[in-house]
């Protein structure tokens, strides 16, 4: 086991299988870092830091800078990934998948299905987003509740060093587009990593705390928050699972079920707008399938129905917080 | 023979759902070659040939020009060549017309019967000026007597909902909570997190278990389905009586009392009892500077050094097989506000009183905060439960499965002694040890006690 943070492990990750498999390709703006400037190419892996150092040891035909096009990028890779490569492409902001839309929804996702089955579309789409680092309503969006919403793509979204290692490993060796989704405050949270060979499979969350009182279900940044929320409540004897869902689609739909059968009471927390969230999705799930275990309605801990504010204290007020989800934890613990 | 092929109203363009046929242009049984124009269909948008896809005939046609057909109507019949007329009449008799409509899948829904008529509705309670609420809940809370002046409503723009009032009306939960249970250890059994607790909850391995669920993943229902299922037995459900509270067992105390049942129902039990002198040892204890180590921590050690003696006692049964242990792994119970807790002291034997006393603080605190790991409390060769907090004299344990025996110590008491042929009255303890018969006999048990007898009156040994 080695300590390193997201970042760390993304790029790890990359180098060790770029060197395993040499169809796996990189592309996106600014993957290589300084390229058109006067240093000259740098392989400082763009503005996030997670490509650093594969251009220099890979080169430019594996590790291609882009234009500022969405759509050329994610179309580009699934070009390549019908034809036998392994691309990896990267948008800098999720937000800017509308531009790509087509590519994504319409191209990647119906591959294998419109197919018959007869092609495969190994495409990894790694994209960063989430609010927290005051970038506006265009830049902070969690857009994996539309991603999950697409039949055909998987939607990964690790909150720990060992499962972006894990998750990004498995997405790399399966044959189906991956939505590898990174939350952009999440890259310097430092963890335990596996070392060697590590996969960690899609559709299996990860129990961070157990209890009995109430089901929590969170993904992204929200686990620590949860977390935060847990360890608080634990001591006056309030006993929470805490599930990070790891992947929302697919779902580990009878690890929430098992939850809330035994606890009775859910809270699910998203860092996104209430309305066709992954919530309300989650919650809908739930009273459909443990209606009869509920001793309270489903809680959402999500933001309001609005754009993601600029000013730092609104956005603070618009994320979900750990005070947000003891509230919701409380309000349903109290119901009568 | 000939081959008979239908010829239908075509469909031009989504919306298109039927056609008029303008006028034929070939007559029956005329033979026409491929791309002749056959008819002329009129639709809502255009008017439009239709041409012969293949060389034939029509050996029948059943749509008259001027006429208006469904989409996927039957127009004509097509041949290769001639055809008998019985033929054609079983082909047009047998046509199924192909579904072509947008209806998400019509099937039994047509033959619903319509609902029968409503009662008329009651009249709607006025809503009072100026407090926004859902008739329902005004119905609600007239019922109940409830004042809606004064209720937070939670619905859209603060609207009171009869779920608002519901809440006022029911008394408060009172919740017993079940508290935070310590994490499942790592497994790399493909398994969901249910399944995992339950195997540690009920010592199932995952391992061998195959999962039924998506991709092979081991169910909570699989492992359940390995827990031997204990008999139900008709419970008689008590009247709630007033000044009586009923309250749900916890899941742990589900547990325990499982477990309990379990091992007084399968396991026969045969006690041994024995008084000790215990003066030597309170005298070495009060001996010590500093922190005292307390009564059942010379305890833990005595039996671990008795056991190391008598192995035959050290040991786990598991169905037919025994598992004699090299090392005494203690598990002393520990009474929690939530109930019974057992963490294990491991490797006793090579412990010091100074070790196993500081080990065995850290495990009952933690066991008191709930934050035992599945290991610390899972397995033990041996158990040992001491009331002589509570001034209990003595009594009889039941065994923790799968281990095979339990040591119950009660308080020291001044009694009077055989002391070389003196009477002397001294603090005594009685030991009760409850052993599995299926592993243990009389003589090991008798052993047992004889050499933890012997290390409790000379406490210099331990």
């Amino acid at each position: 086991m080695a300590i390193m943070n997201i970042r760390e492990a993304i790029n790890r990750t990359l180098h060790a299988e770029m060197e395993r498999d040499s169809n796996i390709i990189v592309l996106g703006e600014d993957v290589v870092g300084g390229a058109g400037t006067a240093g000259g190419q740098e392989a400082i892996g763009g503005i996030w830091g997670t490509t650093g150092g594969l251009y220099a040891k890979f080169g430019a035909g594996r590790v291609i800078d882009t234009p500022i096009s969405e759509s050329a990028i994610i179309g580009a890779a699934a070009g390549a990934a019908l034809a036998g490569k392994r691309p990896v492409a990267e948008l800098m902001f999720a937000d800017f998948i509308g531009v790509s839309l087509d590519q994504l929804w319409n191209q990647m996702a119906k591959f294998r299905y419109m197919f018959g089955g007869k092609t495969k579309c190994p495409a990894v789409v790694r994209m960063i987003y989430g609010a927290g680092m005051n970038a506006a309503a265009q830049h902070s969006q969690s857009v994996y509740a539309l991603l999950t919403a697409m039949p055909g793509l998987k939607v990964v979204l690790p909150a720990t060093p060992a499962d972006a290692k894990g998750l990004l490993t498995e997405a790399l060796r399966g044959d189906d587009p991956v939505m590898f989704m990174e939350h952009k405050t999440l890259y310097g949270v430092k963890g335990e990593v596996p070392d060697g060979e590590y996969r960690q499979r899609f559709g299996e969350a990860r129990v961070v705390r157990e209890g009995g009182d109430v089901t929590i279900v969170a993904c992204g940044r929200m686990v620590g928050f949860a977390e935060k929320t847990c360890d608080k409540l634990a001591a006056e004897g309030i006993g929470a699972d805490l599930l990070d869902l790891r992947t929302t689609s697919p779902l580990d739909e009878e690890a929430i079920l098992d939850s809330v059968e035994e606890t009775g009471r859910l809270v699910i927390v998203d860092e996104s707008p209430p309305r066709c969230s992954l919530a309300a999705d989650i919650a809908a799930i739930v009273a459909s399938k443990a209606f009869t275990s509920l001793k309270a309605p489903p809680a959402m801990v999500t933001g309001p129905h609005s754009p993601i504010p600029y000013a730092r204290e609104l956005e603070r007020a618009w994320v979900p917080s750990p005070q947000k989800i003891e509230d919701a934890v409380r309000h349903v613990l109290a119901f009568r | 023979m000939a081959t008979l092929k239908a010829f239908t109203m075509p469909k031009w363009g989504i919306e298109m759902s039927e056609g008029t046929i303008s006028e034929w242009m070939v007559g029956e049984n005329e033979p026409f070659t491929k791309g002749a124009v056959l008819t002329l269909v009129e639709t809502d948008k255009i008017t439009n040939e239709i041409e012969a896809e293949a060389a034939g005939r029509f050996v029948r046609i059943l749509a008259e020009a001027g006429g208006t057909y469904p989409v996927g109507a039957l127009l004509a019949v097509l041949s290769d060549g001639e055809a008998a007329a019985a033929d054609i009449d079983a082909f047009v008799a047998n046509f199924k017309q192909a579904d072509t409509s947008f209806e998400p899948d019509a099937g039994a829904a047509d033959a619903k019967a319509p609902p029968a008529a409503a009662p008329p509705p009651p009249a709607a309670p006025e809503i009072p000026a100026g407090i926004a609420i859902s008739p329902v809940a005004l119905t609600r809370a007239a019922a109940a007597g409830v004042d809606v002046a004064t209720i937070k409503g939670s619905g859209p723009g603060g609207r009171i909902t009869a779920q608002d009032i519901d809440q006022v009306v029911r008394p408060v939960a009172s919740n017993t909570l079940a508290g935070p249970y310590p994490l499942s250890p790592d497994t790399d059994v493909f398994a969901s997190p249910m399944a995992k607790r339950l195997s540690v909850l009920h010592d199932v391995p995952l391992a061998g278990i195959s999962g039924t669920g998506a991709r092979g993943r081991v169910r909570k229902a699989d492992v359940l389905a390995q827990i031997q299922p204990v008999a139900p037995q008709a419970t008689v459900v008590a009247p709630p009586v007033s000044g009586v509270t009923v309250n749900a067992m916890s899941s742990m105390r589900r547990t325990i009392a499982r477990r309990l049942t379990e091992s007084k129902a399968t396991i026969p039990h045969f006690y041994i009892r024995r008084r000790v002198r215990a003066d030597r040892l309170l005298a070495l204890r009060a001996a010590v500077q500093g922190q005292r180590p307390s009564v059942n921590d010379y305890l833990i050690r005595a039996c671990a050094l008795a056991l190391m003696e008598v192995p035959q006692v050290n040991i786990q049964v598991h169905g037919n097989d025994i598992h004699r242990f090299e090392s005494a792994d203690i598990a002393v119970a520990v009474a929690t506000e939530k109930g019974l807790v057992t963490p294990i002291v491991t490797r006793a034997d090579e412990r010091s009183i100074v070790d196993i006393s500081a080990a065995m603080q850290a495990l009952a605190q933690r066991a008191k905060a709930g934050k035992l790991k599945p290991e610390e409390f899972t397995g033990g060769s041996f158990s040992l439960s001491n009331l002589g907090g509570f001034g209990v004299e003595q009594f009889d344990a039941i065994i923790n499965p799968p281990q095979g025996a339990i040591l119950a110590v009660g308080t020291a008491r001044p009694e009077p002694i055989d002391d070389d042929g003196a009477i002397r009255i001294v603090p005594v303890l009685h030991l009760s040890l409850s052993c599995d018969h299926r592993a243990i006999d009389g003589a090991d048990g008798g052993r047992f006690m004889a050499a933890l007898a012997n290390l409790i009156e000379r406490p210099e040994l331990l």
